[in-house]
């Protein structure tokens, strides 16, 4: 029996590994895998196109796939190459997210049930939704629901449209089976184009029908300049990392001041050709080529690139999201039934999670070349990461499946919170100079988080503490103890790390301002757990506060560290300018309040607590309160 | 006695106490969305009671607005745990090895407490911008302005004569140190509107020299602004005497700067140029800027370092030197600490912070002390649970 069960859960954890892996892998006679490796520079750095497909359609869909009408499931390089080299195709690709279509009041658009929608299902209300965007209110965090997603929709049509643009010009299928053509007809025009044009000011005779297409070419390449979004065109050699791509548009205008035209735009172009009449050997001839120009222009930037592109398809958070799912029941199954061999299993299915886990922590900061955390989202990941690495310590020393269990739940809940955050784009964003700092990154901010991750992880146990004490009638003394000490060593773990990294905070504030502190809401909010752990402790040395209202303290520790987290970032700046009632605040007030019926709980008193260790703690209460009366009466 | 020191020292105080701090941090961070961080800072953290409002813009504002929070202010507070923590040290510690931790973190505390009120006391934080090319000898504080009379009389130097503006009481005579002059604050403006007198405004002006006369310029009072990007335009009507002769009514204003034709003040033999301006603080030494950079990340707008490489002439030339001051790298230099502030002008200025601030030591030692104690502590605690488990 013991096997078996060691055999199910591993079973499953593989399966769902290999189902990760799986679900990248693209089956085409096109080498897209090196088309999605193409560099393009982005936010200051150079990323391969498939982050920018993946981000593009993060924030279009919420979802890093697409899902055609016909049913057929496609990979996010496969949805962007259709996008920018088979337009006509793409537009039918259902990939708008609307939530709410009734509410538009777009009449003929909504479909029941329907939640996402294509380009051309749009078209016929771009009038309507442009009409729409000028009614709502121009400041963004003051939107209503209804005006967000009308922004939404509008700014998403507007990102679509110039995707569409990056690689080259995009027109009828007779202007994208050509393009090639049309940029040699182009260059050959410039020369006498510019001589015609010279003429007419100089109001000399001049040959009208070729300035004509001279300026055609000029005003069509001006608002592409426009419009293209991506930058995939690197300046020649010699390489100067600080330099700025162009984008085709930009490149092509420039032609004009004698620059030779770069041999990516044209190498795009055959490309697009390539793909549009279906000759893969033609295509991966090109990609290769183009893959090759790129490695000689930036050696040291190659690997890189290619790194992140497997990075991109592994996708070990959302592996690592499901194996804590896995973890979480498991564990609560084991104190039900073979608690021995299933919190055996699910420890060494948290060890391999937790390496799952860092592997993703440390690709990211091999791709950005930071240390870990540089912005919400990575803060996130980093706060689940904490919590399992100080769980796996517990569970190795209590071995009862507590710790394994409440470090899964906080590594689930920091991953899905960092999942919707990544729906706002680029998570691999460039700092800013004032934090452009690695030895404070790694210092202050590592530490000043982890310190987040504990608090919340003895949180989680506190709460299991109230809720086993209440409901559960097999919760005993001893677990009472171990759970209670297992709060104690965490919150003392969290109150060093707090303490420590919110100084750290004070010195870099120093080092560059001048102002060791300055009651600035991020540097209050950590300064507040601080203090929050200070009570406890407090609280606990001097016997203020007995198992319940430490409990109660620690879960109010929950309540300061989201405050600190999340909160003070939604402080809107400025005067008067309340109001900002998006969902993340809405979510931040939901886990609030949820905290505080908590904390109620934990302060029932032991009468309501149905477990053996409630019990016998109110029969020692009620036996107090008699000798208490008999002296009394005596 | 007795009872007055248990309560002083009881650990029961010090929860409380920590409470009322979580609470006073926690309104002292909402209350800057309404005061700005300046005016909050003065009213929760510099103070002795605060009482908190219901912001009237915040949701459900109109029907919550009576709700009042009183509670201690960040004074109180603060001095109340250093009581709570020498009575307790006094009174309840022995001094032994296992409590040598606890002992090292309160002390760093202790002096952290004690740090931050020299900071409050003795910091000055002011702003010098510099152009490419330039220098400067002084910094300009941001909230706190001057009266000043300047004697331009000297072909080598001005000599200035300043008056805090938080002296310019109404109805207050104050001497003009140095000079025959005094002057009486009439009406004075923490903020205001200046303009020119349009027909219809309702406007007067009992200035009766100076440029408010010739430019018919008029003050309309505003409330003060506590945003950090706005600045309180402060105005005042004074009148100037010499002797007992009263010279006139003069208007003055921090908006009425170099633009303006400066206001003459005569008295016969001399003459001084009256003004209101920001504070300015006079250094020994000039600041040349030889060159700012400012760089983005490529195709971004975000910037990736600013930079400002600068020369020092003192007029002790023994302490010439030249610097460069970028993000997080300041230029420390006679008890001043310079930094990258801002910049202005399409990157031909630069603006730096100029904090003088004869604590800034102490932070540090504080967080070594109290970094090894907890080290000690929690070390000492993890090392005896260890051993716990092992047996």
């Amino acid at each position: 029996m013991k096997k078996i069960i060691y055999l199910i859960v591993y079973g499953i954890a593989t399966l769902m590994i290999l189902g990760g892996l799986r679900s990248s892998k693209v089956d085409s006679d096109f080498d897209l895998a090196a088309f999605a490796e193409l560099p393009v520079q982005v936010g200051g750095r150079i990323k391969p196109l498939d982050s920018v497909a993946r981000n593009t359609l993060l924030i279009l869909s919420g979802r890093q796939k697409v899902v055609t009408d016909k049913g057929v499931t496609l990979s996010p390089i496969e949805w962007f190459i259709d996008l920018t080299m088979r337009p006509e195709v793409a537009d039918t690709y259902p990939i708008f997210k609307i939530e709410f279509p009734d509410d538009l009041g777009l009449v003929g658009l909504a479909e029941q049930g329907q939640r996402y929608y294509s380009f051309n299902e749009l078209l016929p209300f771009s009038e309507e939704l442009r009409r729409l965007y000028g009614e709502i209110n121009p400041a963004p965090e003051l939107r209503s629901p209804y005006e967000k997603q009308i922004a939404d929709i509008n700014n998403g049509l507007m990102r679509y449209h110039r995707v569409m643009h990056s690689l080259h010009p995009v027109g009828g299928a007779e202007r994208l089976d050509r393009l090639v053509d049309e940029y040699q007809s182009y260059l050959a025009t410039i020369q006498p184009g510019m001589v015609e044009l010279r003429k007419q000011q100089a109001g000399e005779e001049f040959d009208a029908a070729l300035l004509k297409r001279f300026i055609t070419f000029a005003d069509d390449y001006l608002k592409l300049s426009t419009t293209a979004y991506l930058r995939v065109v690197p300046p020649p050699p010699p390489v100067d990392l600080l330099k700025d791509w162009k984008n085709i548009g930009l490149e092509l205008l420039d032609v004009m001041k004698d620059d030779p035209l770069s041999p990516y735009v044209t190498s795009y172009a055959s490309l697009t050709m390539a793909y549009r009449s279906g000759d893969a050997e033609q295509f991966n001839r090109e990609v290769r080529e183009l893959r090759e120009r790129f490695v000689a222009d930036f050696p040291g930037d190659i690997s890189r690139v290619h790194y992140e592109r497997v990075f991109n398809g592994l996708q070990p958070f959302y592996i690592s999201m499901q194996l804590y799912v896995l973890i979480f029941l498991a564990v609560c199954i084991s104190w039900l039934r073979w608690p021995k061999e299933l919190a055996k299993a699910a420890f060494w299915v948290l060890v391999l999670t937790f390496l799952i886990h860092t592997f993703g922590l440390l690709s990211r900061m091999y791709i950005q070349g930071r240390p870990p955390i540089t912005n919400l989202y990575s803060s996130a990941v980093f706060v689940g990461w904490g919590a399992v690495l100080l769980g796996i310590f517990i569970e190795k020393f209590f071995k009862n499946g507590i710790g394994a269990a409440m470090a899964s739940l906080v590594g689930f809940c920091t991953l899905i919170i960092a999942h919707h955050l990544a729906m706002t784009g680029d998570t691999l964003e460039m700092m800013r100079a004032v934090l452009d700092s690695n030895f404070w990154l790694a210092t202050h901010v590592v530490i000043i988080t982890f310190g987040y991750s504990a608090i919340f992880l003895a949180g989680a146990l506190a709460i299991l503490f109230v809720l086993l004490g209440v409901f559960s009638s097999r919760f005993n003394k001893d677990t009472a103890r171990s759970l209670s000490a297992m709060v104690y060593g965490i919150i003392c773990f969290g109150t060093l790390f707090s303490l420590v990294g919110t100084i750290l905070g004070g010195i870099w504030a120093d080092q560059s301002w001048g102002r060791f502190w300055g009651w600035d809401a991020k540097e209050n909010g950590a300064l507040m757990i601080v203090i929050m752990g200070a009570i406890y402790l407090h609280a606990r040395w001097g016997g203020i506060c007995k198992d319940r209202g430490l409990m109660a303290l620690a879960i109010w520790g929950n309540i300061i560290t989201a405050w600190s987290w999340f909160g003070t970032n939604m402080l809107p700046v400025g005067l008067h300018s309340y109001g900002r009632m998006d969902s993340a605040y809405a979510w931040l007030i939901g886990f609030v309040l949820v905290q505080l019926v908590l904390t109620a709980t934990a302060l029932l008193p032991w009468r309501f607590w149905r477990s053996e260790f409630g019990q016998a703690n109110y029969r020692k209460e009620k036996k107090r309160s008699l000798i208490a009366a008999e002296d009394a009466k005596a | 006695m007795k009872p007055l020191f248990q309560f002083f020292s009881s650990l029961k105080l010090t929860v409380v106490l920590l409470s009322f701090s979580l609470l006073l941090i926690f309104f002292g961070t909402l209350d800057q969305v309404q005061y700005g961080i300046w005016h909050t800072q003065e009213l929760y953290f510099e103070s002795f009671l605060v009482v908190w409002t219901f912001p009237e813009h915040a949701p459900l504002g109109q029907h919550l607005h009576w709700i009042r929070i009183p509670m201690p202010g960040g004074y109180l507070l603060g001095g109340m745990l250093l009581v709570n923590l020498l009575a307790a040290h006094l009174t309840r510690f022995k001094m032994s090895w296992t409590k040598c931790g606890i002992f090292l973190i309160h002390s760093g505390l202790i002096l952290l407490l004690i740090s931050e009120l020299m900071t409050d006391i003795l910091a000055v934080e002011s702003q010098m911008p510099v152009d490419e090319g330039g220098s400067s000898n002084y910094s300009q504080g941001f909230r706190e302005n001057e009266l000043v009379f300047i004697d331009r009389s000297h072909p080598e130097h001005d000599s200035v004569h300043a008056i805090p503006a938080s002296l310019l009481k109404p109805g207050k005579r104050i001497e003009v140190p140095n000079t025959p002059l005094s002057i009486r604050t009439l009406r004075y403006y923490g903020n205001a509107e200046i303009g020119r007198a349009t027909s219809g405004s309702p406007t007067e002006s009992i200035a009766t020299r100076g440029a408010a006369v010739r430019m018919g310029i008029i003050v309309n009072p505003k409330p003060e602004t506590y945003s950090e990007d706005e600045i309180n335009t402060v105005a005042a009507f004074v009148e100037v005497l010499n002797g007992e002769d009263s010279q006139g009514i003069w208007l003055v204003s921090n908006v009425m700067d170099e633009r303006f034709p400066p206001q003459m003040v005569d008295t016969g033999n001399r003459s001084f140029e009256i003004a209101l301006r920001f504070t300015r603080h006079y250094y020994p030494f000039e600041i040349e800027l030889i060159d700012f950079k400012h760089e983005k990340y490529p195709g971004t707008e975000v910037p990736y370092n600013f930079s400002s490489e600068v020369k020092v002439t003192h007029q002790d030339s023994t302490k010439n030197q030249k610097a460069l001051i970028y993000m997080n790298h300041p230029l420390r230099y006679e008890g001043l600490t310079f930094f990258q502030a801002s910049f202005a002008n399409q990157d031909k200025t630069s603006i730096f912070q100029v904090v003088r601030n004869p604590g800034w030591l102490l932070p540090y030692l504080s967080v070594l002390l109290m970094g090894l104690g907890m080290c000690v502590q929690f070390g000492m605690h993890f090392f005896k649970f260890l051993s716990k488990q092992r047996r």
